[in-house]
């Protein structure tokens, strides 16, 4: 018998998971995602980019945590704009932002259970699913351990619990593999592939590699725009033997990213 | 919620708030000032309110440093992608800081209640009232910290605002003058200092107390859970709202408490058995302490032709109604507790029998105290008593000089014949049964 994917089963009242249509975000009053047009379905999905390409600005517009100045953003189904109601969409989401924020004095499970209660979840199913998330993060022998214990890595870990612990139908992670060891970068991985069979991730990275190794999609932006989307195999055949890169993954990136600074500059 | 609640008492400032109110109260309550709440039950609540001076800016500071976690942790950006409203994430935090000053404050009380639990016995209902706006100012205060806390998220809000509390709290009685009504209305502490035996708090004063730390409460919630500027704005209302309320309801003249008299625990409760001996109804549990030494007074003072044959307490309070009415067969006396709770020095047998040579209370020629002392000295054979340092200041003990005086003249009785001296200290009774005292009564000195 073969197990029913929570996608398979939800009802298609949305084709895509994330739905950016001319979007507009500003960071401050730098307009950093500048019409944007993404469409984001299950799997997951490496964002790519320069510093400064709008990956983190985009990354708070889909966690509903900004406002888009302007386009078209539907989450699941629901558009987000000034005046809409986003606790059902909220509900639905899990966000490691790039500075993760905690309380220090909790402990892991107490913290995961804390933003468990914050995204609304059936009091019943709390306990189980906080302690399926420390799980899933390797965090179970720390789960009783006050956060402030923690090494950076381990709050990383716990940061991408809380994210998980609503089984999320999109789930943003903001930078999560920063301070993994090369280990844990590789439970990382296989975690995010696990993740990535139900639901939308958007895995923010500088690191190609991982993105090659454990996205079914590529995002590469740049500048506030979409310079690219495809599959990790396409991206690699993009690369030529005069692009900078030790992989042929890091050669299609800088090829990408040349192409799209030219026809920008023209 | 309720797991969530959990996670707040014990990771939030709530358990380390609690035990500072319990440790810093119990500090004040039995070292600040002396023990303040000998007489009873309603003695206790109003010297825990007295101690909301420093309590209540404590809850404030305390509300005002656990307000800045959420700044301090930085998880503004991970809880605003969260579907819970702020207005609901706020409630476990609002309920943990309030069972925390609630606890501390009530533990506080049943600790010093210990103290005298043996020996106080009457327990008004007003008494709950009082403990109970004492609770509500400090969940008010907890929760406008935090208020106040959240939009000024800064290390120096807290102690900003324990001083701000206590500048609130002492400056209140001097910027309401001289309307002292209001400063009752607004300050928790005001007339609660050094409560007397037969004092109370009248019900309306806790209810008009009571609606505007309500107002206080409600408006500090409203802030915490506002989004934007026209909520703040209309989170003053509640405020104002209880103000208003507080301002209806108390009545408007100054020294409400300070002239309050609980007419039931100045009620005599007395022994069954003669010679009757009777103290107030607060003072009942000291009933059996007394009952011997009153008793042993009346033997001493059985020599006396129509000697008094009852003892009572006097609960003469001040203003002047509701004297006790004068009778010649009762002695009238002062039954105070002592700080262990227990009955005081003064409401010793000797001091019965003195009280036997005094007059009624409006007699214009009250005898010389000197006098009196040695006309009770002969009678009970003892020595007039000097007062030590500890005694001097307290109802009932006589000046060294006095004493002085009366041992001269209780030594000038004892050289009389038996008969002689009595017939002195019998003409001494009859001078203040009849309001005639002169001097010479018991030198024999001519008018």
């Amino acid at each position: 018998m073969r197990t029913v994917s929570m996608a398979e089963t939800v009802a298609t009242t949305h084709p895509w998971a994330v739905h950016a249509e001319g979007l507009r975000v500003r960071a401050g009053r730098h307009l950093a995602v500048d019409e944007l047009d993404l469409a984001l379905g299950t799997g997951v999905h490496g964002l790519l980019g320069p510093n400064g390409a709008g990956k983190t600005t985009l990354m708070r517009a889909l966690a509903t945590v900004i406002k888009p100045a302007g386009g078209r953003l539907t989450l699941l189904g629901h558009e987000v704009h000034g005046r809409a109601d986003l606790r059902a969409v909220r509900r639905g989401l899990g966000y490691l932002p790039q500075q993760f924020g905690f309380y220090p004095r909790f402990t892991v499970r107490e913290f995961v259970e804390y933003m468990a209660w914050l995204k609304e979840m059936p009091k019943t199913e709390v306990p189980g699913a906080v302690q399926r998330a420390i799980d899933r993060v390797g965090l179970t022998a720390k789960a009783d351990a006050r956060m402030k214990t923690l090494s950076g890595g381990m709050v990383r870990r716990a940061g991408i619990a809380q994210a998980i612990v609503n089984d999320p139908r999109i789930l943003l992670l903001d930078e999560p593999t920063v301070g993994l060891d090369p280990e844990q970068r590789l439970d990382f991985r296989e975690l995010i592939r696990d993740l990535g069979v139900d639901s939308s991730v958007l895995v923010s990275t500088h690191l190609v590699e991982d993105v090659v190794a454990s996205c079914t999609d590529v995002v590469m932006i740049n500048e506030g725009r979409l310079v690219y989307q495809g599959t990790p195999g396409d991206l690699v055949t993009r690369g030529g033997h005069g692009d900078a890169g030790d992989s042929p993954a890091e050669r299609g990136y800088s090829a990408l990213l040349r192409r799209h600074r030219t026809e920008a500059g023209r | 919620m309720s797991r969530v609640f959990g996670i707040e008492l014990r990771r939030s400032a709530a358990r380390g708030t609690a035990l500072v109110v319990l440790l810093l109260g119990l500090v004040l309550i039995f070292f600040a000032g002396g023990i303040l709440f000998a007489d009873g039950w309603m003695q206790l609540a109003m010297t825990q309110r007295w101690y909301l001076a420093l309590l209540w800016p404590l809850a404030l500071a305390a509300g005002g440093w656990q307000a800045r976690r959420e700044h301090r942790s930085r998880v503004a950006e991970l809880f605003a992608s969260t579907p819970r409203p702020r207005a609901l994430r706020i409630v476990p935090t609002l309920g943990a800081m309030a069972v925390a000053v609630v606890a501390g404050y009530l533990a506080m009380g049943l600790l010093a209640g210990l103290w005298i639990a043996g020996t106080a016995e009457y327990l008004p209902a007003a008494a709950f009232g009082v403990a109970a706006v004492g609770c509500l100012a400090l969940i008010a205060a907890t929760w406008l910290g935090l208020a106040v806390g959240r939009l000024l998220p800064s290390p120096v809000t807290a102690p900003m605002l324990a001083i701000a509390g206590l500048a609130a709290v002492l400056f209140t009685p001097w910027a309401t003058r001289p309307r002292g009504w209001l400063s009752l209305v607004f300050s928790p502490i005001d007339q609660m200092n050094m409560p007397d035996a037969y004092t109370t708090v009248p019900g309306r004063v806790s209810v008009a107390q009571a609606c505007w730390m309500a107002g206080l409460a409600i408006t500090a919630v409203l802030l915490l859970a506002s989004g934007g500027r026209r909520l703040r704005v209309a989170a003053v209302l509640p405020v104002l709202a209880g103000a208003a309320l507080a301002i209806t309801v108390m009545p408007h003249h100054n020294r409400t408490v300070l002239d309050a008299v609980d007419p039931v625990a100045r009620e005599l409760m007395c022994t069954e058995d003669a010679p009757r001996v009777c103290v107030s109804r607060v003072h009942s549990g000291l009933l059996a302490e007394f009952t011997p030494r009153a008793r042993a007074g009346l033997a001493a003072l059985a020599k006396l032709p129509d000697a008094p044959a009852e003892v009572h307490e006097d609960t003469t309070v001040y203003p002047d109604d509701g004297r006790p009415a004068w009778r010649a067969d009762v002695v009238l006396l002062d039954v105070v507790a002592a700080p262990n709770g227990h009955l005081g020095n003064e409401s010793s047998a000797a001091e019965v029998v003195v009280r036997a040579f005094r007059g009624r209370a409006t007699c214009e020629n009250p005898s010389d105290p000197a006098d009196d002392l040695a006309a009770a000295s002969w009678l009970t054979g003892q020595a007039p008593v000097s007062p030590t340092p500890s005694t001097l200041l307290s109802a009932g003990t006589h000046d060294p000089e006095t004493v002085a005086q009366a041992t001269q003249r209780w030594q000038g009785l004892r050289k009389l014949p038996e008969d002689k001296a009595l017939a002195r200290v019998v003409a001494l009774r009859q001078a203040a049964v009849t309001c005639s005292a002169r001097d010479g009564i018991i030198t024999g000195g001519t008018p």
